[in-house]
């Protein structure tokens, strides 16, 4: 009877000393939200390599207003309502901005939570243009480069070179053939023909056939538009095995380190989209970090989690305490940010009622060469 | 022409691991009736046994020579295929369920392997190096990669083997007198279970090395089963289930319609997609019994 009489002493005990670690945060909670073993792994993980190495190295310089920054990171196994949920538990947790490192549509779903929670919400690596169209979330900003910026990119590129007709060879995802539809529409507006769209299905055991398509039609160059690593493997060996030499364009999505180790020694002169230049100063601060952290060459994809979490600690230091609405109204007047992303002489910046923060003219486009992402060939979209 | 014979020695590589997914249902089914589609799964398992065995990427310093791979996957292989039948279909067997009970079981078996393999591994395709690199290699008129030549030399040999086994050994006549018959094949002797545990752990030996020799082209990912799964039943149906070489002329023929059909039809390549399954209808209505007739059927 006694006990029963203490318990909602207890509880009520229990409540007010969580609410009492909870005003008194001697950290700056921010939560993120990336994919460890799902299908957006590949580009989940190392931008959040990014955000923990810039965390580290700000936590080392005295943090942010004096405090340390924390990370809670949540695996959302890129599944959108798994993100949402997770978003929610980080809200809980008491984040005061979330970074979403996960694929588009799971982030458009945790927006949801940020929208409701009115929390500062930042994705620094999706590309898609729907992220910031289709939900008015004054929470939520996005810095990593529109595909449509990339593929305006791309396309300026390929005219650039004065190729007339083209192949686009993909795989059977839905991913890859948005890639390839968007070239379509791309090449059309730039007056280039598109001679050829060949499909290497998923689960196929060799592209030979394909790629004898597209050698048979004497192409100027190859869209490369695939997305899936075994079915992109088989097309970089059946394009060696044939020694074909008509040069290959590849989309953003050949950033993605992982695919220079599974198709090692297959893709050197390939050309690809992307946002860093290593000749910037920005992007060789963040180089050496990484190279001190880590003791290896970093792709520019832990560049944007590093620039992520830069521009969450300016707006922090611009509103002056831990408020999310302060840190929201921060981030929203950004501009002229510059870091390790983006081509030189380009910055980040929002302003009124704009809400992606990437440059049109950032992207750019490099080789691969020696088995690494080399040297920035083209830049911006003139 | 040299981009037809090109075309060829691609053909028939494919058609060589298609043909070995073929017997590995055909081992399992022949003399248990049995279909077992987690095949394709002990394929990727025989896949991952290989790069585990060959890189350092899972193990550091490990880069162990090729017939070390193919040992510990015919190990590896063998003891998951005879665990399988032990642990999943022999209970079945024994409370007398219906032969649709252990098909239906071993699709779990499918699922628990998948998500297995995505636990160890990860989600990542890893690469395997194949042992004689990736060279470009001429045989006459034929040339391809030198990884296509090693799997159609080692599908040879391995279905002349298997239908030497068949043909000439007590064991073989073993299997194919509980095919015919099962119940006077116990009635003449023959250890039904032994038999049964024997053909899955050989089911899953031969899966796991068209796997092994598969993943230089391909790499070892955790997706790789499911569609080696479909091209290996589908390439059974069209060769037929009573015959080692049906599966041989199965897998072939399968290959050389999709990569042919792919190279000179005129018509979109995504459409090539449903070539299989065009031709495991058309097998199924218009030659249930496949290209090469069952011994008790002739």
């Amino acid at each position: 009877m006694t006990a029963i009489r203490i318990l909602p002493a207890l509880v009520a005990a229990a409540i007010l000393a969580c609410a009492g670690t909870a005003g008194a945060q001697d950290t700056v909670k921010i939560g993120v939200i990336t994919d460890r073993v799902a299908s957006a792994k590949f580009y989940a993980e190392p931008v959040s390599r990014g955000v923990e190495l810039g965390a580290k190295v700000i936590n080392e310089k005295g943090g942010i207003l004096g405090k340390k920054i924390e990370l809670i990171v949540e695996d959302d196994q890129n599944k959108p309502d798994v993100s949402a949920a997770k978003a929610r538990k980080l809200v809980d947790d008491g984040v005061i901005a979330i970074v979403s490192n996960t694929g588009s549509p799971a982030t458009q779903q945790a927006q949801t939570v940020s929208l409701e929670t009115k929390t500062p919400h930042l994705t620094p690596a999706n590309s898609a243009d729907f992220l910031t169209t289709q939900l008015d979330n004054p929470y939520f900003f996005q810095t990593g480069p529109l595909a449509s910026i990339q593929l305006g990119t791309l396309m300026a590129y390929t005219k650039s070179r004065g190729f007339k007709q083209v192949a686009i060879v993909r795989d059977n995802s839905a991913l890859s053939q948005s890639f390839a539809d968007s070239f379509k529409q791309g090449l059309e507006k730039a007056g280039i023909k598109v001679a050829l769209e060949e499909v290497i299905p998923q689960g196929a055991t060799s592209a030979v056939a394909n790629l004898q398509k597209v050698r048979a039609e004497k192409v100027d160059a190859i869209l490369q538009a695939g997305v899936l690593g075994p079915e992109m493997l088989q097309f970089f060996r059946a394009y060696r095995q044939l020694g074909m030499q008509e040069p290959i364009l590849g989309s953003y999505n050949l950033s993605i380190p992982a695919y220079l180790t599974m198709a090692k020694d297959l893709m050197d002169d390939v050309v690809f989209v992307d946002a860093m230049d290593l000749d910037k100063p920005e992007a060789k601060a963040f180089v050496q970090a990484y190279v001190k952290e880590y003791n290896e060459q970093p792709s520019s994809l832990p560049g944007y989690g590093w620039d992520g979490i830069f521009l969450l600690k300016q707006a922090i230091e611009k509103a002056g305490a831990l408020d999310k609405e302060k840190i929201r109204a921060a981030l929203q007047s950004t501009t002229g940010f510059v870091g390790a992303i983006g081509a030189k002489g380009t910055s980040w910046g929002f302003g009124p009622g704009k809400r992606t923060g990437f440059d049109p003219q950032g992207a750019v486009v490099r080789i691969i060469k020696n088995n690494q992402h080399g040297p920035v060939v083209f830049a911006g979209q003139k | 022409m040299n981009d037809f014979l090109e075309l060829v020695v691609s053909a028939a590589a494919s058609g060589c691991i298609y043909a070995l997914v073929a017997l590995a249902y055909l081992i399992i089914l022949r003399p248990t009736s049995v279909i077992n589609f987690a095949v394709g799964e002990w394929a990727a398992v025989g896949a991952f046994v290989g790069v585990a065995v060959l890189t350092p990427l899972i193990w550091p310093r490990l880069e162990g020579p090729y017939w070390l791979a193919i040992i510990a996957v015919l190990v590896i292989l063998g003891a998951l295929g005879w665990l399988v039948e032990l642990l999943t279909v022999r209970p079945l067997v024994n409370k007398g369920a219906s032969i649709t009970s252990p098909i239906l079981a071993l699709l779990g078996v499918l699922v628990v392997f998948r998500e297995t393999m995505t636990i160890l591994f990860g989600a990542d395709p890893l690469p395997s190096p194949p042992p004689f690199g990736f060279n470009r290699v001429a045989f006459g008129p034929f040339a391809g990669a030198s990884q296509q030549f090693l799997i159609i030399g080692a599908t040879l040999a391995l279905f002349a083997a298997v239908w030497l086994f068949f043909e000439r050994t007590v064991w073989g006549r073993a299997f194919e007198a509980v095919a015919l018959n099962r119940r006077a094949a116990a009635l003449m002797g023959i250890n039904l279970r032994r038999v049964t545990a024997m053909a899955f752990a050989a089911g899953a030996m031969v899966a796991g090395l068209a796997g092994l020799l598969m993943s230089p082209l391909t790499s070892a990912h955790y997706m790789m089963g499911l569609p080696l799964a479909i091209q290996g039943f589908t390439a059974l149906v069209i060769g037929g289930v009573g015959r080692v070489e049906g599966a041989l002329l199965g897998g072939l023929v399968l290959a050389f319609v999709e990569q042919l059909g792919a190279r000179y039809l005129p018509i979109p390549s995504g459409l090539t997609l449903a070539f299989p399954f065009v031709l495991l209808i058309v097998f199924l209505f218009l030659r249930p019994s496949g290209l090469i007739a069952p011994r008790e059927a002739r």
